[in-house]
């Protein structure tokens, strides 16, 4: 058993089922057979390779795959990139283009907003307004309404 | 912006600047001349109920209807009204905005001219004559009455 024989098969030590061909597997085997070092290090590939694929199905067991594919159909489906809102429609529109949809619409709100209060704005809120007058004396401003009154009659004495 | 942004924007404002414009309509009014007294019975003719708030901030305490009617008033259009003086009242619409409306009201003969704003459920009451023996005859314009 030589050094170049340990330097030949150790890369083989550890090789998966068909990794090898028939001749090689049978001259591994032989020098395994003889050649302790090997031995152990064919021992130590193996207790190493059974812990990480231990490792590895409970970690891929603990993961739940069963949305996965609902998942991908969904991202095919939209067509949407990673990160932007879904839905369809207008909603899906107003959505995803939300800053836009804002700035048009904001100022009808307020439009809106002004026309209810003047619209529907309570007898308190607008009393009567008196814009201009003239030839009048007095206006009185009561909550029916004003209450104009004209300037006394001079009479010729 | 993007197309869609400009024609939802465009919507938006010929919706909007379409609102005042359905909500513009003529205003219908009722006019009543009435004649206040200083003497007399201490009395508010029926037909004039609505209006005794108004009329008790006023010095005359006999008030009786003399004339009524109901016009509608057109923006712009003059409703003349024949006071029992022979004068001539002038009713004009000069604005009307949802319940609110601006009504200038104008005695041609006293160079006299008032424009106020009421809102539904308001009135107008105007002095159209000077006082002669202790009465002075008014102008009261109700606005969707």
């Amino acid at each position: 058993m030589t050094k170049k024989d340990c330097v030949r098969f150790a890369p083989m030590i550890g090789a998966r089922e068909g990794e090898l061909s028939e001749v090689e597997a049978r001259a591994l085997a032989a020098h395994l057979a003889m050649c302790r070092r090997c031995q152990e290090l064919a021992a130590r590939f193996a207790r190493t390779d059974g812990l990480v694929a231990e490792a590895l199905l409970a970690r891929a067991n603990a993961r739940d795959f069963a949305p996965f594919v609902d998942q991908v159909m969904d991202r095919i489906g939209t067509g949407a990139p990673q990160g932007a809102r879904s839905g369809r429609g207008l909603l899906g529109w107003v959505g995803r283009h939300w800053k836009g949809t804002l700035s048009v619409t904001a100022p009808a709100l307020a439009a809106l907003a002004v026309f209810m209060y003047v619209h529907f704005g309570g007898p308190g809120q607008v009393a009567s307004l008196e814009i201009s007058s003239q030839g009048v004396s007095t206006v009185l401003q009561t909550s029916d309404g004003p209450v104009v009154l004209l300037p006394p009659e001079e009479h010729p004495s | 912006m993007t197309r869609r942004s400009f024609i939802l924007a465009a919507a938006a404002a010929v919706l909007f600047s379409a609102v005042p414009i359905a909500a513009r309509a003529d205003v219908p009014v009722h006019v009543r001349v009435i004649k206040g007294s200083r003497r007399g019975p201490k009395q508010v003719d029926p037909r004039l109920d609505a209006l005794r708030r108004q009329l008790s901030a006023l010095a005359y305490v006999n008030w009786q209807e003399t004339q009524e009617r109901r016009v509608t008033l057109v923006k712009g259009r003059t409703e003349f009204v024949q006071l029992p003086d022979g004068d001539m009242a002038g009713i004009t619409l000069q604005e009307e905005r949802g319940t609110i409306a601006t009504i200038e009201v104008a005695l041609a003969s006293r160079n006299t001219q008032s424009r106020l704003t009421i809102e539904k459920g308001q009135r107008i009451v105007h002095q159209v004559t000077g006082e002669r023996d202790g009465a002075a005859f008014f102008l009261t314009i109700a606005v969707w009455p």
